[in-house]
C-alpha cells in the first residue's frame, strides 16, 4: 500500500473505522477534561465544594458556577464549531462529577474517614444541560453566552437544593443554633481547616435580609457570562489546525 | 549489545517490580502533626499550654474522652506571626477519628473562631467522642488567622471496637433525632445519581450518530446546516424544558418537606473569661541565656526577686510543651507525654527556698534529648533568635506562682 492509497476499502469498513475513532476520541476527550477540568475546579472551588458547612447562600452560590464554566464554554466551542455536536458542557461535567464523586469516596471517605454526607460535591449537571440545549437550539456563542451562562448561574443553588436544604436544618447545641451542616463542620475534625477559614455569609448584601440566595445567583449568572466569553475563545484558539498543513490532510 | 539492553530491561523490571512491591506490602500509619517541624520560636513564643489532661488512655468507639488544660497568650508574640485575634481552638489529630462533641474556652462554647488577647491565660476542654479504632496521637492546638496551627503537646491514645458501631445522634430544633454519621446519604445519591442519568442519557442521544469524521468533513464542505435535524431540536427543548422544570420541582418539593432550615452561622466570639492566676509576687530578670549546641543544653542566668510572704523554690522551666523538672521540688502526677518531660532536666545552681525579700541570682539549665528530638535548637536558625518560656515557682504549701521568661538566646559552638 502507498501513501497515497486509502487505509480503508469499502464503505463500511470506513464507517467502522470512524465510529472506532468515535468512541477514542470520546473517550480521551472525557478523561483528559476529567483530569483537567477537575484539577481546575479543586484549585478555585476547592473548598465551597468540599464541605456542606461551606456551601452557604451567598458565596458558595457565587464563586462555585463562575469558575466552573470555563471547561465547558471551552469544549462546547470546539464541539460546536468543529462537528455541530451540542454536548460539550455535559461532557466537562459528567467527566466532572465521576473524578470528584471517586475523589470524595476514595480518599475523603475511604482514606481519611469524613462522611459522604459532609464531603460529597455539587451538583452542576442542570446548568450544563441547558447550556448545551441553547447552544443546539440557538447556535450562536452570543446567546448561549447571554442565556446559557445566566441560566449556569441561576440554576447552580436550586439545583443543589434538594440536596443540601436536610443539612439547613437547625439544631440546638450545648446552647448554641447551628445547623446541621455547621455541626458536621464542628463535629467532624479538620486539624488544616479551621473554622475562620471558611468564607461564608461573608459580604454586605445585607438589605436583602434572608432572600439573599437568587441576588447572589444573578451576581453569579452575570459573571458566568464575562467567563463564558473568555473560556469559550480559548476552546475555539485550542480547536484551531491552523498548525496542520492542508496537504498533509 | 542487545545482551545488553536485555538485561538493563530484566534489572529495570526486577526494581519495578521490588518498588511496587515495598510500596503496598510496607505502609506504616502517618500518626504525627509535623510538630517538630514547626519554627521553634513559634512554638516556644505564641501559645504555652500547661496543667494538659488527657482523661483516657484507652477509650472504646462512641465513648468520650477529654483533653483539659490551660494555655497562656504570650505577651511577646513575635513580630512575624499574626496575632492572635482571630483564632481556634482545635484538636490535632490524623482526621476524624474523634468527633469533636464540644469545646470551651473560660466555660464557653467555641464551635466558631474566638479572639483572644496577649499576655492573657485561658482555660480550656475538648470534649471528644471515640470513631475509629487505633493508636492515635491526640493534640491540643491553636489555629490562628495568618499564623497558622499552633500546635501543643500529644499523647497517645487507644480507640477500641469497631467503627461500623459509631453512631452520633442529634435532635435537631423540628424534633426529628437523626443518625448525623448517615444523615441524608440515601437522598444525597438519589439526586446525583438521577442528574447523572439525565446527564448520560443527553450525551447518549448525540454519540449514538456517527460524531466526529463525518461532521467534520459535512462543515468542511458547508453543509453544517444538514447536521442538527428537527428530531435534534425537539429532543433538545425537551431536555432543556425538563431540566428546568425538574430543577422547579425540587426546589418546591424540598421547600414543602423542610419548611424550616437557616442559613450557616458565622462570626467571631470576642471577649472570652480569662483565666485569673494568683498574684504574682516573684520577678525575674534574665541577665542572659545560651543554648549550647554540643550538650542539647540550654543555661540562662536569672536574677529571681522574691517579694512574697512565703520562701519559694524553682520547679519547672516549661517551653514549646516540653517540661523541664527539678525533681526535688516537683514530680508529675499527671501522666504527662514522657516524650516531652524532662523528670529530672531543670538544674539551678542554688535551688534552697528563696526568702521573702531576697534576691538571688542563680545559674539555670535546662537539658534533655528533647531539644534534639523536639527540634527546639533550631530556634538558633530562626529569624528572631530569642526564647520563652514559663517558669514555675513553688512554696512549701505547694503554690504555684507562673512566671514568663522571654530574653535573648546566644548559641554556643565551641
Amino acid at each position: 500500500m502507498s501513501a497515497s492509497q486509502s487505509a480503508v476499502r469499502s464503505r463500511a469498513e470506513a464507517v467502522k473505522v470512524s465510529r472506532t475513532f468515535d468512541w477514542m476520541i470520546l473517550f480521551t476527550l472525557f478523561f483528559v477534561v476529567l483530569g483537567g477540568y477537575h484539577i481546575h475546579y479543586m484549585l478555585t472551588g476547592g473548598d465551597w465544594d468540599f464541605w456542606t458547612d461551606w456551601k452557604d447562600r451567598r458565596l458558595w452560590v457565587t464563586v462555585a458556577p463562575i469558575v466552573s464554566i470555563t471547561f465547558p464554554a471551552a469544549v462546547q466551542a470546539c464541539l460546536w464549531y468543529r462537528y455541530r455536536l451540542p454536548f460539550g458542557a455535559i461532557v466537562c461535567v459528567l467527566g466532572l462529577l465521576l473524578g470528584e464523586w471517586v475523589n470524595r469516596y476514595l480518599n475523603f471517605w475511604g482514606w481519611t474517614y469524613f462522611p459522604v454526607n459532609f464531603c460529597f460535591p455539587s451538583n452542576l449537571i442542570p446548568g450544563a444541560i441547558v447550556l448545551d440545549g441553547i447552544m443546539l437550539l440557538g447556535g450562536s456563542m452570543t446567546l448561549t453566552a447571554v442565556v446559557g451562562g445566566l441560566a449556569w448561574g441561576l440554576l447552580f443553588y436550586p439545583g443543589n437544593w434538594p440536596i443540601i436544604a436536610p443539612l439547613h436544618v437547625p439544631v440546638e447545641y450545648n446552647g448554641m443554633m447551628m445547623t446541621l451542616a455547621d455541626l458536621q463542620g464542628y463535629n467532624y475534625v479538620r486539624t488544616g481547616t479551621p473554622e475562620y477559614i471558611r468564607m461564608v455569609e461573608k459580604g454586605t448584601l445585607r438589605t436583602f435580609g434572608k432572600d439573599v440566595a437568587p441576588v447572589s445567583a444573578f451576581f453569579s449568572g452575570f459573571v458566568s457570562i464575562i467567563i463564558y466569553f473568555l473560556w469559550h475563545f480559548f476552546g475555539r484558539w485550542f480547536a484551531k489546525t491552523d498548525f496542520i498543513s492542508s496537504e498533509n490532510l | 549489545m542487545k545482551l545488553l539492553k536485555d538485561k538493563v530491561a530484566k534489572l529495570s523490571f526486577v526494581a519495578l517490580l521490588a518498588a511496587s512491591s515495598a510500596a503496598m506490602l510496607y505502609t506504616p500509619t502517618a500518626a504525627a502533626h509535623g510538630e517538630k517541624s514547626q519554627a521553634a520560636f513559634m512554638r516556644m513564643r505564641t501559645i504555652h499550654w500547661f496543667d494538659l489532661n488527657w482523661s483516657k488512655e484507652e477509650v472504646k468507639v462512641n465513648d468520650t474522652m477529654t483533653v483539659t488544660g490551660k494555655f497562656y497568650v504570650f505577651a511577646g508574640w513575635p513580630e512575624t506571626v499574626d496575632k492572635p485575634e482571630v483564632s481556634f481552638l482545635n484538636v490535632g489529630i490524623p482526621g476524624p477519628v474523634f468527633i469533636r462533641q464540644g469545646s470551651w474556652i473560660g466555660g464557653q462554647l467555641v464551635p466558631r473562631s474566638v479572639s483572644l488577647e496577649l499576655g492573657e491565660t485561658y482555660e480550656f476542654k475538648v470534649l471528644l467522642k471515640a470513631r475509629r479504632p487505633g493508636d492515635w496521637h491526640v493534640h491540643s492546638m491553636m489555629n490562628v488567622q495568618g499564623g497558622g496551627p499552633i500546635i501543643g503537646p500529644g499523647k497517645w491514645t487507644t480507640i477500641t471496637g469497631s467503627m461500623k458501631d459509631f453512631v452520633n445522634p442529634v435532635t435537631t430544633l423540628t424534633g426529628e433525632t437523626i443518625d448525623l454519621e448517615t444523615y441524608n446519604l440515601d437522598n444525597t445519591y438519589f439526586w446525583h445519581a438521577l442528574w447523572y442519568a439525565i446527564g448520560l442519557a443527553w450525551l447518549a442521544y448525540w454519540i449514538r450518530k456517527p460524531m466526529f469524521i463525518p461532521r467534520s468533513i459535512a462543515i468542511e464542505s458547508g453543509k453544517s446546516n444538514t447536521l442538527i435535524t428537527a428530531t435534534d431540536k425537539k429532543v433538545g427543548m425537551a431536555f432543556t424544558a425538563g431540566t428546568i422544570a425538574l430543577v422547579a420541582f425540587g426546589m418546591t418539593s424540598t421547600n414543602a418537606k423542610y419548611p424550616i432550615t437557616t442559613p450557616l452561622q458565622a462570626g467571631l466570639l470576642r471577649g472570652m473569661k480569662t483565666f485569673e492566676m494568683p498574684a504574682k509576687t516573684i520577678t525575674v530578670k534574665v541577665e542572659d541565656a545560651t543554648y549550647r549546641v554540643p550538650g542539647r543544653a540550654m543555661q540562662m542566668t536569672l536574677k529571681i526577686t522574691n517579694n512574697g510572704d512565703s520562701a519559694v523554690r524553682l520547679g519547672e522551666f516549661n517551653t514549646a510543651s516540653v517540661r523541664f523538672l527539678d525533681s526535688a521540688v516537683l514530680e508529675d502526677t499527671t501522666g504527662y507525654p514522657d516524650d516531652l518531660l524532662a523528670e529530672d532536666g531543670l538544674t539551678v545552681s542554688d535551688n534552697s527556698p528563696l526568702a521573702p525579700g531576697q534576691t538571688r541570682t542563680v545559674q539555670v539549665t535546662a537539658s534533655d534529648a528533647a531539644w534534639e528530638v523536639y527540634r527546639l535548637a533550631d530556634l538558633i536558625y530562626d529569624p528572631d533568635s530569642r526564647f520563652a518560656g514559663l517558669l514555675f515557682f513553688f512554696d512549701a504549701a505547694g503554690k504555684r506562682q507562673m512566671i514568663t521568661v522571654d530574653a535573648p538566646l546566644i548559641p554556643v559552638f565551641i
